[in-house]
């Protein structure tokens, strides 16, 4: 499978580092599911037409790429200069090669199988080359697939996209969005891939966000806002974590850390061994002049895996360019919605913006020429065929039972005012507010009671108490007015201070585990809309204390499902965070949530193992016995780490079964969910492209043959287009039909209490990210085991 | 073929800097010295002397030339802008051009040029092709200084493993002195003067040998007859294009007024901005209001006036925010941009909404109380 190193050099590398298998090829996992073999495709709901934006690729009869050895007599060192001796020989080997000093790949097949040809060194060594066929690999091998993504790169290049990362770019036509001194530039995906049926391009249209400013003019924006005490805290805060672009190469780095104790009059070590000045070298390798000698620099670290070097560069700040948004642009909600003007493509400007991707690598002679020389063409309409949608869900709330429109996928309007499943009472709960909030404290609590009862719940009138707008007071107030009985404590916060949110859930979360609710007061400000907001937090109080609000019909008796997803600290780099949430019961109502907690370096498995273990026992303790299947839900699995799950995670799942009981086997089916990815779907009504409505399935044609896969629908967006979400199912004993399991996933995503609709993944694995992320974000650590059997991180 | 590689290996003697590194540096600071704006490099093979001019600032217009195109070709990406070049476009302009053909070929595309280099070029000339180079660089060509490089034959015995030649595709290494007399000849021929050095140093005690790589450095002792192509050098295009690239400029009107909107939607929110706050401060306390409440009243009573007297402040009146024009081009980096008001009007004419009379810029805040 693996090329050789110089090859994927020439393909996508990382960072610094090792190119990884991205698309998880050579991972074939259908073919210990027997039950799965002949067909994978569901049967249920409506046939729905369906495009997409993979294209077809067509190479002409009995392609096939020739792989050759070439050796070298004397032994020629450099890479370089080994190419130079090979090509002095272009009239044999041909114009069209991929050599990386070691396998060439040819579209063609030399006369011989071992070819000899000699060259000549420029001080006269006389040096025989031999080129010997050692493989004839078939359009769909690994390593041709690997091949035609280089190759389509190399395409990209030709033209004259820029490469940001993974990406290409069409830096020549821009969208300036001046106000918040942001561009955007149009680029593409692609990835060449084997689908079910055919060799297709996966191309879509991506936006890459950049930013006009240099690192440089951020710290002095920076500097004015907070002043000189909080500038290094907040630099570190809003950098760290940011991927640049430097002014005199094309390569991206990552800013790990910021070095204050430097500056661009600094020296460091070339690889000579002599030393010089940051000012010195920009001065005389690019001519750049620095002009601000005092900044400090930025230290960025490379992942250089061969030989486990781990070196790491400086950087001027002034001679990057920031790109990307941080955390504070996207809860900037103006600056988003300026965005998502450009970035939002609906249908068919989508499929516009790929025609011309298309439409350029038609157009461009070299481009074509390129291709024509290796023997490979695309179809340029993209490929048609059908899906299913499936039925939408009843939803049943106490004793009765909704449809919803299946369009919107919303049944907010349809349970308003109808009684909850399970509504907990609220009689003993605290209302905490500054003295500026003492007004919208009251309305919240007016809006509440006015609201409550018509769901079942009963309120009590809080205990309400004002506080000084400190963490401190905050704080105290829990202290001394917590008592055993409290239900729920409600903050309402002046603003978003993220310390002090921070504050109040560890402490509620860990040290004295009571459900909390934070509210901003903001939020409350508005008359026109507090109802809905008050609705809103009381059905999200509710979940947190244990409620219950609605259930969809689960058909299988005796199951357990769980979700789990991962968190990663970009930011402090230090630890990972993996949500687990099963559920308890057969209406998938409750959930026994958990988390792990593990430091850089550990893997998450461990400490998933014994969430499950805890998970049977209290599920065993809810129903008396012990479940005859479970079904795993596994979001947060990287591209290019299917394998490790396959072949790590799920032995120990198995494992952790076996260690109940030897009398205990349950049914296990683990199903990798993927939230990104390139495949989007358009449905073709009345000439014109449209999103497909929720519940459309597409289990053929876009797929792949080695898995037991399949795309649902679920969500509906309001603009843009919808992303469908790829189920990969990598283990299942359960011996269901694919209809089953198509069906039971897409019930699940109705399960998710903080949204009255359908979401784009099942319930548990959003519980499980929302979980991952408080404790990440906020937590640091696992929180207290009293909570697990409520929702109180919604 | 890799020249500079090679040389590298079969050296007993290493030079530190690397020669070809030393090779470089010398054109650098030929180029730092004169300032050329148009700078030819012919046999730029991979282009690495061309991607190390592509920094220094005073040049505009880069133009390789090489008989492989091959070799051009698989490093001529590294003569693309980069991104950052498209997000703060410098105020210099530069082209870069790649040209697949021979030296001994006339073509109208390099004329006009102040710098041309030929930097290890001349010994991979056949005897045919030499023989017309001359006429070509100098006769056609014309610039007003040639740089020209090539290897000191009399260095040889010092280089290990050096059979004949250092390349293979060498046709002569010439000693110092037909190097010398080939060089004047063709000075006196063309009306250029010659001066000769080198990079390399020999060693200590054998300094008769001279440079490794020996120089030649022509200046044209005539004035340029003309900034365009002479009329009576008629020749048709036989160079073909192989790469051109034409860096993002604030020479070029899309950059600048790009930039220019930039910077001031930019600087016009942060001035908005405080206005607001300092406006929502004063509406929110009552003490404060009544002094702000005159002076809106006098905003909106005198208008006309005020917009007569150029009043460089910026103010609220109602939903909206008037900033004059004269403030915006007061900004710094605004007026570098611009130069002149008349151009700053040009430029963001059409590109945002101004007051009816056109002196002020006018935002609607109306629509920005949106809660986040």
């Amino acid at each position: 499978l693996q090329v050789s190193s110089g090859l994927q050099d020439l393909s996508l590398r990382d960072r610094g580092g090792r190119r990884r298998d991205f698309h998880d090829l050579g991972v074939n996992t259908r073919q210990a599911m027997v039950h799965v073999q002949e067909s994978k495709t569901g049967f249920s709901g409506k046939v729905i037409k369906l495009t997409t934006n993979h294209f077809r690729l067509t190479s002409r009869p009995q392609w096939a790429l020739y792989q050759y050895h070439v050796g070298y007599s004397p032994e020629m060192e450099a890479r370089r200069l080994r190419s130079a001796l090979l090509f002095q020989h272009e009239e044999t080997i041909g114009k069209t090669h991929a050599f990386d000093g070691a396998v060439l790949f040819l579209p063609k097949k030399l006369d011989n199988k071992v070819t000899e040809l000699f060259s000549r060194t420029r001080n006269g060594e006389d040096v025989k080359i031999t080129v010997t066929l050692t493989n004839e690999l078939p359009p769909t091998s690994p390593t041709c697939l690997q091949f035609y993504n280089i190759i389509f790169r190399r395409l990209l290049k030709m033209l004259n996209l820029q490469q940001i990362g993974r990406n290409y770019y069409n830096p020549s036509d821009p969208v300036s969005i001046p106000n918040h001194r942001l561009m955007v530039w149009l680029g593409f995906t692609s990835s060449i891939l084997q689908y079910e049926e055919n060799i297709m391009l996966c191309a879509d249209v991506s936006h890459k966000v950049l930013r006009g400013e240099t690192v440089l003019d951020t710290m002095h924006s920076l500097h004015s806002q907070v002043g000189e005490e909080r500038f290094r805290d907040t630099c570190a805060k809003e950098l760290i974590g940011l991927i640049v672009l430097t002014k005199y190469n094309n390569r991206t780095y990552r800013i790990d850390d910021i070095d204050w104790d430097n500056n661009p009059q600094g020296t460091f070590r070339k690889s000579d061994g002599s030393e010089m000045s940051f000012v010195e070298y920009y001065k005389k390798q690019y001519n750049i002049e620095i002009s601000d000698w005092m900044q400090p620099v930025l230290i960025s670290q490379m992942k250089r895996r061969r030989g486990n070097i781990q070196g790491s560069v400086a950087l001027i700040p002034e001679l990057c360019s920031l790109t990307g948004l941080t955390d504070k642009m996207r809860s900037d909600f103006n600056m988003m919605k300026d965005l998502a003007i450009h970035t939002r493509l609906p249908p068919e400007q989508r499929q516009r913006e790929l025609g011309r991707l298309l439409n350029y690598i038609q157009k461009d002679d070299n481009v074509q020429k390129e291709l024509r020389n290796w023997g490979l063409s695309f179809d340029y309409k993209s490929v048609s065929f059908t899906g299913r949608v499936v039925q939408g869900e009843k939803i049943l709330q106490s004793g009765s039972m909704f449809d919803y429109n299946p369009q919107f996928a919303d049944w907010t309007k349809e349970t308003r005012g109808v009684p909850l499943i399970r509504a907990v009472p609220m009689d003993s709960w605290l209302l905490i507010f500054t003295r500026r909030n003492h007004d919208v404290a009251n309305t919240l609590l007016q809006s509440l009671s006015k609201v409550t009862p018509s769901m079942g719940i009963r309120m009590n009138k809080p205990n309400m108490i004002e506080v000084d707008d400190r963490t401190e007071a905050y704080l105290r107030v829990l202290q001394q007015r917590i008592t055993p009985d409290t239900n729920i404590v409600v903050c309402i916060l002046s603003s978003f201070r993220k310390d002090k949110y921070d504050a109040i859930k560890k402490y509620l979360c860990t040290d004295c585990p009571i459900p909390s609710q934070c509210v901003l007061a903001r939020t409350l400000s508005k008359p026109q809309t507090i109802m809905t907001v008050a609705t809103k937090i009381a059905l999200q109080m509710n979940c947190k204390m244990g409620g219950e609000l609605w259930s969809v019909e689960i058909p299988l008796k005796q199951v357990m499902i769980v979700g789990i997803d991962c968190y990663h600290d970009t930011v402090a780099g230090k630890q990972s965070i993996a949500g687990f949430v099963a559920s308890l019961n057969q209406g998938m109502t409750r959930w026994f949530s958990r988390c792990v907690v593990q430091s850089r370096g550990q893997e998450l498995v461990d400490g998933i193992k014994a969430c499950l273990q805890t998970a049977l026992r209290n599920w065993s303790k809810w129903n008396r016995c012990l479940p005859s299947r479970i079904f795993v839900y596994r979001d947060g699995v990287g591209d290019g780490q299917l394998n490790t799950l396959v072949n790590y995670e799920v032995p120990q799942f198995l494992d952790c079964l076996k260690s109940i009981g030897t009398d205990y086997s349950p049914k296990l089916t683990v199903i990798v969910v993927k939230k990104r990815v390139g495949a989007r779907f358009f449905a073709e009504v009345g000439g014109g492209l449209r999103n497909p409505p929720p519940g459309t399935v597409v289990d053929t044609v876009v797929t792949r043959p080695e898995w037991y896969d399949f795309f649902v629908v679920s969500q509906t967006v309001k603009n843009g287009c919808v992303a469908p979400t790829h189920y990969n199912v990598v283990y299942d004993t359960s011996q269901l039909k694919p209809d089953h399991i198509q069906r039971l996933t897409y019930k699940l995503c109705h399960m998710y209490y903080n949204w009255s609709g359908v979401i784009r993944v099942p319930a548990p694995c959003q519980y499980a990210h929302k979980l991952a992320f408080l404790v990440g974000q906020s937590i640091h650590r696992e929180p207290n085991m009293m909570l697990s059997d409520r929702l109180y991180y919604l | 073929m890799d020249k500079n590689f090679q040389e590298e290996f079969t050296q007993i003697i290493k030079f530190q800097p690397p020669l070809y590194k030393q090779r470089y540096q010398f054109v650098k600071d030929l180029v730092e010295k004169y300032k050329p704006k148009k700078v030819a490099d012919l046999g730029c093979a991979d282009c690495s002397l061309l991607w190390t001019l592509k920094f220094c600032s005073c040049i505009e217009v880069l133009a390789g030339l090489d008989i492989c195109a091959n070799v051009m070709k698989e490093k001529m990406h590294t003569l693309s802008p980069l991104p950052v070049d498209y997000l703060q476009p410098s105020e210099r302009s530069l082209t870069v051009t790649l040209h697949h053909g021979s030296v001994a070929h006339k073509d109208p595309c390099m004329l006009g040029f102040d710098l041309v280099t030929c930097i290890e070029l001349i010994e991979h000339l056949e005897e045919s092709e030499l023989k017309k180079f001359p006429e070509v660089v100098f006769g056609f060509m014309a610039p007003s200084i040639v740089v020209i490089s090539t290897p000191n034959s009399e260095f040889n015995p010092l280089l290990s493993r050096v059979m004949l030649y250092r390349h293979p595709d060498h046709k002569f290494e010439w000693s110092q002195a037909q190097f010398q007399s080939w060089a004047l000849e063709t000075a006196r021929c063309y009306n250029y003067s010659v001066e000769f050095t080198g990079v390399g140093h020999p060693p200590t005690g054998m300094e008769k040998v001279g440079f490794c790589t020996q120089i030649g450095v022509f200046v044209r002792k005539y004035p340029q007859t003309g900034e365009s192509v002479p009329s009576e050098k008629p020749t048709e295009a036989v160079y073909k294009t192989v790469f051109k690239a034409v860096y993002p400029s604030l020479k070029d009107e899309k950059y600048l007024q790009n930039a220019v909107i930039s910077e001031v939607i930019f600087t016009a929110q942060i001035i908005k901005y405080r206005l607001m706050s300092k406006h929502k401060e004063y509406s929110d306390d009552p003490e404060r209001k009544s002094q702000f409440q005159p002076s809106m009243d006098c905003f909106s009573d005198h208008l006309g006036k005020l917009v007569v007297e150029k009043n460089m402040e910026p103010f609220v009146s109602g939903n909206e925010v008037y900033i004059p024009l004269t403030t915006i081009f007061s900004f710094p980096k605004v007026n570098r941009l611009c130069g002149t008001f008349e151009k700053l009007c040009k430029l963001i004419a059409g590109k945002v909404t101004l007051s009816s009379d056109g002196s002020a810029w006018l935002f609607n805040i109306e629509n920005e109380n949106e809660e986040n």
